[in-house]
């Protein structure tokens, strides 16, 4: 048996480990929506997150905007992107009984995308180094970064939001029906084409708002998306797929086992054991560990 | 399908097998093209057989692709495992059968393991989320594997340089048409009715005394023994594997994509897709190197939005849709 380390280290692994998982968190509420609306495995929404990494990182360095002022254009834009990718490239495979159909758009995207940013920015890592970057605040009798502190209330803002407009909203409520039963929300008259838009719209939003919290945490480069696709996926499993506070919640979790098993094991075990994880759930408890029979979003 | 097609299919095999006979053309660029297409085509065949045929969308394929791989470069180092049985013959020779079908047979051994409980837990979605969760644990376990595998270096293998491409290619045509053709008989016997019930209809299939599970685990490893077979064949060639070269996504992702533009479901489909998606890709890469992998993905979705049905159900009759 190992000898447990002291609490505070414990606390702070903890930390690290919950602010870095809501990145995950926030990119698997994204990857939740569009699911359950499409019933489609957005493998490109990794890409769409370096993109708008890269793009803050553009606007940071070009026009002198802050990182965190800079979520005042990318969600905005991140919502216009996301309803004309709907438009342009999935309303017809919607329509298609081959679901492969979209699955594949979404990796001929995520291609075009990863490459794009090659040919734009180089294959290089690149960072955003800010003033701040290297602050540390107290929280909790625990030192962490400001970055990933707000990286972190960047997701919670961004889930609370998305909940709130599934909640209140009728056009929310449309969004969740269409994800309980397609077949029947559209004979209540909801157009499946207006919701695929608007959970793609939101979506890539929230692409946008994860690209944030990336730009200003890690050095990242075009082709660090698709493992971010992945981790998003395994949070979606673990907070149980279309719900979507399950799905921040899943992505604090696997942010805390990365942490632990980093610390107690080895770091090359750790995407191992993550996705040894994500089978179990996937096998033992399909609807997530969050969710309660029944009840959604 | 219909006579005068056999025929046309038998006359171009023919052509293929005689074609490194005419002279210059082992030396020509073309020659190692057909033989990627022909790897590529096994491949998608294998992918063809458990999401086309099978209709479970796995995304693991490069799981078992890489299984098979280090499997053959783990023989035919020789001293890992059974030193002994390979002192008598230094090294096994090119395509030995038997380390051959060794590697199809672990990776159709590792589907079977993975597939009975996901099949009988999972359906869709989780199903294609669950090989896409198990091909990376493989690949993560081959990096931690220490000696045995060569860690994140990988494995190199004894062989020296082969001087000519010809062995590799008639191999791979060969592959390519016996996968076919197993396929395009199973798929007429009872067991291939069974599958396609299952896909169709799972409840129907199950009411009619099919045991859905066996099936769809059957096809399951089929389809990672043809994978397995594909990685061997590929270690032939490549000498060094390694997990971020055999463990590749892109074992997974270009098959499921060639098929999906051939046609999903249809015996020739997955060998017109390898052929065609290939040349494009191929052709940017030499037309416009430093684009190449952008217009790959353009070619991707422009293919997906006209033609979501695949070249052989949109172009091709009935007839020859098998």
């Amino acid at each position: 048996m190992f000898n447990l380390p002291p609490p505070d280290i414990l606390l702070q692994l903890s930390l690290n480990g919950a602010l870095g998982g809501a990145m995950y968190g926030v990119a698997a509420v994204g990857l939740s929506l569009i699911f359950g609306t499409m019933r489609l495995i957005f493998l490109a929404q990794g890409a769409m997150i370096i993109l708008a990494a890269y793009f803050v990182r553009a606007l940071f360095y070009g026009l002198g905007i802050d990182p965190f002022l800079s979520l005042l254009i990318v969600v905005p834009v991140g919502l216009g992107v996301g309803w004309l990718m709907y438009q342009g490239l999935f309303r017809k495979a919607a329509a298609e009984e081959d679901r492969n159909v979209s699955l594949l758009i979404a990796v001929g995207l995520m291609f075009l995308v990863q490459n794009l940013m090659t040919v734009v920015w180089g294959g290089n890592t690149a960072g955003v180094v800010t003033s701040y970057t290297a602050t540390g605040i107290e929280l909790l009798g625990v030192r962490t970064s400001f970055t990933r502190s707000m990286g972190f209330l960047i997701a919670l803002a961004g889930t609370g939001l998305v909940m709130l407009f599934l909640r209140k909203t009728i056009v929310g409520k449309a969004v969740r029906a269409a994800s309980e039963d397609m077949d029947a929300a559209t004979l209540m008259g909801i157009s499946p084409h207006r919701v695929n838009a608007i959970a793609f719209a939101i979506g890539i939003a929230l692409a946008g708002a994860a690209g944030v919290a990336v730009a200003t945490t890690f050095p990242f480069n075009p082709f660090a998306g698709f493992i971010f696709s992945l981790k998003a996926l395994v949070a979606l499993a673990l907070g149980g797929i279309g719900n979507v506070t399950g799905a921040l919640a899943g992505g604090i979790l696997l942010g805390l086992i990365e942490a632990y098993v980093q610390f107690f094991i080895s770091g090359g075990w750790t995407n191992a054991i993550a996705y040894g994880v994500f089978l179990a759930v996937l096998m033992f408890k399909p609807e997530g560990l969050f969710s309660r029979p029944y009840k959604k979003a | 399908m219909s006579n005068a097609f056999k025929w046309i299919a038998i006359v171009a095999v023919a052509a293929l097998a005689l074609l490194p006979f005419v002279p210059g053309a082992v030396d020509a660029y073309y020659f190692s093209f057909l033989f990627f297409v022909f790897l590529y085509a096994i491949m998608a065949q294998s992918w063809n057989l458990v999401a086309g045929y099978g209709g479970q969308i796995s995304l693991g394929s490069h799981a078992f692709f890489g299984l098979g791989a280090y499997t053959t470069a783990i023989l035919w180092n020789g001293n890992y495992l059974w030193g002994s049985l390979y002192d008598a013959h230094p090294g096994i020779y090119y395509f030995d059968p038997v380390t051959m079908a060794l590697g199809g047979a672990v990776a159709a051994f590792a589907a079977a393991i993975i597939g009975l409980p996901l099949l009988s837990k999972l359906r869709g979605d989780y199903f294609a989320l669950g090989t896409l969760g198990f091909g990376e644990i493989v690949k993560v376990l081959f990096v931690n594997g220490g000696d045995f595998t060569g860690s994140a270096f990988g494995i190199v293998a004894p062989a020296g340089m082969f001087d000519t491409l010809r062995p590799h290619y008639w191999v791979a045509l060969g592959l390519m048409v016996a996968t076919a053709l197993a396929i395009g008989v199973l798929m007429r016997s009872r067991y291939g009715l069974a599958l396609i019930a299952v896909r169709d209809d799972e409840m129907a299939a199950s009411a009619n005394g099919i045991d859905v599970l066996k099936v769809k685990v059957a096809a399951f490893a089929g389809s990672a023994f043809i994978a397995g077979v594909a990685g061997s064949l590929y270690t032939f060639y490549i000498f060094h594997v390694g997990p971020d070269s055999v463990f590749d996504l892109d074992w997974m992702l270009l098959p499921l994509m060639m098929t999906v533009v051939g046609g999903t479901g249809t015996l020739l489909g997955p060998i017109l897709g390898a052929l065609v998606m290939y040349a494009v890709f191929d052709l940017a890469r030499i037309v416009v190197p430093d684009y190449h992998p952008v217009i790959s993905g353009l070619t991707i979705i422009l293919a997906m939005l006209f033609l979501p049905k695949g070249l052989m159900r949109s172009f091709a009759g009935r007839v020859m849709v098998a």
